[in-house]
């Protein structure tokens, strides 16, 4: 398959300079007249019930404004899926980080110092920290009276499990006794964190009845709405700001504490800041990375091909069920991969425990689930004898074939991930005796959500892209200019972007499931196409010549074949100032979900067929030091399907940051629990992260062609992807050298376990 | 919150403050950090002592030995040839101590009198025969580095005592030294084992060795079995084996989020096997090449 067009040269985007020179103002930088200091008080016991809440002693502390609790703050239940929450703690505290209290004072220290004052009754109760413990008949109900939450109707849930999901296709019996080879096995893979380099920062100001909320989100207008909701606010009373987010990999996804923040300020009738520590960011987001138990048995011929596969999943819920219901069923998929397999039946369950609640980061449940699927994958290659990849190669999906749920695919380009994959990393070339290369694929959807935007150009000919969209790093709102440049044939240098300001774009979904250029991309290229038409009107009178003969280009309108007949942009845009307005609106209504069979299907939540799939296949050479453990990762090769590609530098540097994040998880980054479900290493010493001197050379190549159902030109989503298959390849070859690792992360203690056995 | 903070001018101030009860604060990478994140509270009454020029740099000292200023940093150490070539042990515990700001901003001598028993460059001091040399405004005494540690956190030196400076003696002829350390990571990693060896060689024997072992122990303590083992062997793999199984026996590792006791107790034999054969190679060859990834200004040093 061709190489797509691709645009190469450097683009600056307009947020670089502040970022990389310290000019830029992230929200702990804000500081408004009379400012005070947020800070929480946690639960002391990861489950108790909540007996009294005596903050007389805090209220009395000079230099304290406010102290709140549930009892102040709307009776509100909230949540996406499940209504499981109430901003403080309200009969029972669930896990560690649940907030039973709130204190703004005039610095941090003295909020800390009240923070401490508050006097909390509990009786404790018995916690649960292990899922599967938890979805045993007789065990205590993290949410007692569960039954009484509203919740999403299509959510299948009985006592813990809060949402389980069921795939089943064919006759998964009969496949595994047709099957010459069967392999069973099971993998468990501990809690992560999406670690933003910048922990949560809220501002909340209050004028009159209206309140403006500076925060470090990425979904503005869903945090507008958590506002307003849990406050009792009407939307439009709420304004939400987001300056400069230092990363959020999906933990910094849907509402989190602006509300307490602008409660506070509301009582204390003054300005409130709240930054998290990094240990807070640890504990209190209900966004971490789920841990899995994923227990998996496959079919297969000798000749390798899969005939059944079989799983079941427990998946770690929480306390809280934020965005986690629809998990079971993707991460059922992911379980499935991207595998042609007649006979399937996987059973997923979400449960509930008294640990940090989980939530999307970054390709939710897919690194783990393909983690285990993938090392599967070439445990079943050894149980027939046959080369990992040549097992891949006779499986993976090509067009025509279809899903678990019978979604058949359109022209993909899965095969050839694989194949540019273990050509750039030289897979089968001689290599040192302790080093190794492991490959894994892995799969991942688009998501259509609706967006818009507003394209306008000004008197001196430059522009302006107003979005709702939420730019966190990825450079996907950076780089709308490309689009609408491209439309009006003008250089992208010559638009700037305003967002961040839900009073000024409109509504969108946010930087969550890769969407930002799959759906706002189409709709400021829309927009653009506006403003072209209304330019090709203006044109028409100056050159006198129909509009079907004009063309945008180099910043012109200009005769077809006749360039040297045209008029400057600028010049239209002058003429038109004061008079017509160049404003362009656009929304690009997406494609609906692909058809496909889910009548075997329980817990069904969307996620059953993928728009516009894209496709990954990473391979990864490793070196295991065989008297301790340590593995380093030396190469990495990353071959990716997504369509066409936009911006190869933008995309390029989401594969590598993807790459890196996928090393984390594979080999270093997973929280330790206490029996009672509290994190032991919340905090960066003993979390740890890759840093620049860990990562590995990456050689990224693109592979995909543009997807009909695609976003703007074909390209599908380019975010999430890229931390799929990482920690499966890794593992896969660990497996060769120190034999094969069932628990994520591989650190070096369970490598060095491993070789010990 | 700290309730006074002076910077001092000269030794004498420092000392006269730190008499009154000052705690003196340099680099402040381990003491402003801790309060940070909660693990002890800023002093009341801090001294800063970065002004002093008398516990800057590094001094030839008659007779061969090194004189380092407590002020000294990790990246001046790495840097300096005279550590690299004569204290390799030192260089590779500096290269590798923190990140590359910690090591441009954290000084040896908080490092030392910090006392942690996972710091880096205890070991290597150790069984180089450092003193330490402290001041107060009684005078200057000397304490050998395994009479100063005397704990977790904790040193011998009295509360009035400021450490200005390290003294080494001279290596003697054929030595050759290493600290290895266990390692999750290339950067911002603390030692979960580490080991230092320091050999001198009479021909091809080896006739005298110090080996160390890092956060093994409540404190960095010296193994003397592991020494003897050595001590008049060949250098060669049965002797480094006894002595690594010598560094192992004399663990006291603890379980906790870093590892298990029993992969501490393994490790620590790997651990010290890759010290001491490190120091008997650099001893026979006069190498000093740090193979410490961190430190590109290592690698790129060619003075």
């Amino acid at each position: 398959m061709a190489i797509v067009e691709e645009r190469r040269e450097p683009f600056i985007r307009q947020d670089g300079k502040d970022k990389v020179t310290g000019l830029g103002r992230y929200t702990a930088d804000l500081t408004r007249t009379g400012m005070l200091h947020a800070r929480f008080r946690y639960a002391d016991h990861p489950h108790a019930r909540l007996l009294g809440v005596d903050t007389s002693r805090a209220r009395a502390l000079a230099g304290v404004f406010a102290v709140l609790t549930q009892d102040d703050v709307p009776d509100v239940r909230y949540g996406g899926f499940v209504e499981d929450r109430t901003l403080f703690a309200r009969d029972v505290v669930r896990f560690e980080g649940e907030i039973v209290a709130a204190v703004a004072a005039l610095t941090p220290e003295i909020a800390e110092r009240a923070v401490e004052l508050i006097e909390v009754d509990y009786e404790p109760l018995e916690a649960v920290s292990d899922p599967e413990h938890a979805l045993r008949d007789g065990t205590i109900l993290v949410h007692d009276g569960w039954e009484g939450y509203e919740a999403n109707e299509d959510l299948v849930r009985r006592g813990n499990d809060c949402s389980r999901s069921t795939i089943a296709k064919g006759d998964v019996e009969a496949g595994m006794a047709e099957a010459e080879v069967t392999v069973k096995e099971r993998y468990v893979a501990d809690m992560s964190h999406a670690v933003p380099i910048e922990p949560r920062a809220i501002v909340a100001e209050w004028q009159g009845d209206k309140v403006t909320v500076w925060t470090s989100t990425q979904v503005p207008f869903i945090a507008r709405s958590g506002i307003a909701t849990t406050l009792q606010l009407p939307e439009a009373d709420v304004r939400v700001i987001v300056p400069h987010l230092g990363g959020g990999f999906g933990g910094k996804c849907e509402f989190h504490f602006e509300a307490h923040v602008a409660a506070l300020a509301r009582a204390a009738a003054r300005p409130v800041r709240l930054v998290f520590t990094r240990r807070e960011e640890f504990i209190a987001p209900d966004h971490r990375r789920e841990g899995q138990v994923v227990e998996i048995e496959t079919g297969a011929m000798r000749d390798g091909t899969l005939v059944a596969r079989r799983a079941r999943l427990v998946l770690d819920n929480g306390a809280y069920a934020a965005d986690a219901p629809f998990f079971p069923q993707l991460a059922a998929m992911m379980v499935v991969g991207p595998y042609r397999i007649p006979h399937v039946s996987v059973d997923a369950h979400l449960a509930y425990t008294n640990t940090t609640p989980s939530g999307s980061v970054r390709a939710p449940t897919a690194p783990q689930a393909c983690w285990a699927l993938e090392q599967h994958m070439d445990a079943v290659a050894e149980a027939v004898g046959m080369d990992p990849v040549e097992l891949r190669r006779r499986n993976i999906v090509r067009e025509g074939d279809e899903s678990a749920t019978r979604q058949v695919f359109t022209p993909i380009a899965a095969a050839e991930t694989l194949e540019r994959a273990v050509e750039m990393i030289g897979y089968g070339r001689d290599l040192p005796e302790d080093e190794a290369i492991g490959v894994a694929c892995g799969w991942w959807p688009s998501f259509a959500m609706p967006s818009g935007a507003h394209v306008k150009l000004h008197g001196d000919g430059s522009g302006t892209i107003v979005t709702g969209a939420q730019e966190c790093g990825t450079g996907s709102v950076m780089a709308l200019p490309l689009l609408a440049a491209e439309v009006l044939g003008m250089r992208p240098e010559q638009f700037t972007v305003v967002y961040q300001d839900t009073d000024a774009g409109p509504w969108d979904a946010g930087a969550s499931g890769s969407q930002t250029t799959f759906n706002n991309g189409r709709a400021v290229v829309a927009a653009a196409v506006d403003v072209r038409d209304q330019l090709l009107e203006l044109a028409e009178e100056v050159l006198e010549a129909a509009r079907a003969d004009l063309e945008l280009a180099g910043g012109r309108v200009q005769v077809k074949g006749s360039p040297t007949t045209g008029v400057e942009i600028a010049d239209l845009a002058e003429k038109a100032a004061g008079d017509k307005l160049l404003l362009g609106r656009g929304s690009g209504s997406p494609a609906p979900l692909p058809e496909c069979d889910p009548s075997g299907c329980t817990g069904r939540l969307g996620m059953e067929s993928f728009l516009a799939p894209t496709f990954i296949t990473h391979a990864a050479r490793c070196k295991v030091d065989r008297a301790t453990g340590v593995v380093r990762v030396l190469e990495v090769a990353a071959a990716h399907d997504s369509g066409r590609v936009l911006n190869r530098v933008g995309a390029d540097g989401q594969v590598e940051g993807g790459v890196a994040m996928g090393i984390g998880m594979a080999l270093s980054e997973g929280s330790q629990l206490s029996a009672d479900g509290r994190q032991l290493n919340a905090y960066l010493l003993d979390y740890k992260l890759q840093t620049a001197s860990d990562v590995p050379s990456i050689q990224v190549d693109w592979v995909g062609a543009p997807d009909p159902n695609g976003g703007p030109n074909g390209a599908k989503a380019v975010a999430e992807p890229p931390c799929v298959p990482t920690p499966g390849a890794v593992g896969n070859a660990i497996a060769k050298i120190a034999g094969r690792v069932h628990q994520l992360p591989m650190t070096p203690l369970r490598v060095w376990e491993t070789m010990q056995r | 919150m700290s309730a006074t903070y002076a910077a001092a001018a000269t030794l004498e101030e420092a000392l006269t403050a730190m008499r009154a009860g000052c705690r003196p604060v340099a680099g402040g990478t381990d003491l402003v950090v801790g309060a940070r994140q909660g693990k002890s509270a800023l002093p009341d009454a801090l001294v800063a002592i970065h002004g002093l020029a008398g516990l800057h740099g590094i001094a030839e000292l008659p007779g061969g030995g090194l004189r380092i200023g407590a002020l000294v940093s990790h990246a001046d150490l790495v840097d300096h040839r005279a550590v690299r070539s004569r204290y390799t042990a030192l260089a590779d515990a500096s290269a590798i101590v923190g990140s590359h700001a910690t090591r441009h901003v954290g000084t040896i001598g908080g490092n030392v009198m910090n006392a942690s028993p996972a710091m880096e460059t205890g070991g290597p001091l150790m069984c180089m025969g450092a003193e330490a040399v402290l001041a107060s405004a009684a005078g200057e005494r000397r304490l050998g580095l395994d009479a100063l540690l005397t704990g977790p956190g904790s040193t011998a030196a009295r509360p009035d005592e400021l450490l200005v400076a390290i003294e080494l003696p001279p290596p003697a002829a054929a030595a050759g030294s290493c600290y290895a350390r266990l390692e999750y990571r290339r950067q911002m990693e603390i030692a979960v084992v580490g080991a230092t060896c320091s050999v001198s060689l009479d021909g091809p024997r080896v006739a005298a060795a110090l080996v160390a072992i890092t956060a093994l122990t409540p404190c960095i303590m010296r193994v003397p079995a592991a020494e003897a083992a050595l001590a008049g062997s060949d250098g060669g793999a049965e002797a480094i084996r006894t002595a690594g199984d010598a560094a192992a026996a004399a663990a006291k590792p603890i379980s906790d989020v870093r590892a298990s006791a029993e992969y501490r107790r393994a490790m620590a034999a790997v651990i010290a096997r890759r010290a001491i054969a490190t120091a008997i190679a650099r001893a026979r060859d006069g190498s000093e090449s740090v193979p410490i990834p961190a430190s590109p200004a290592l690698h790129g040093a060619t003075d």
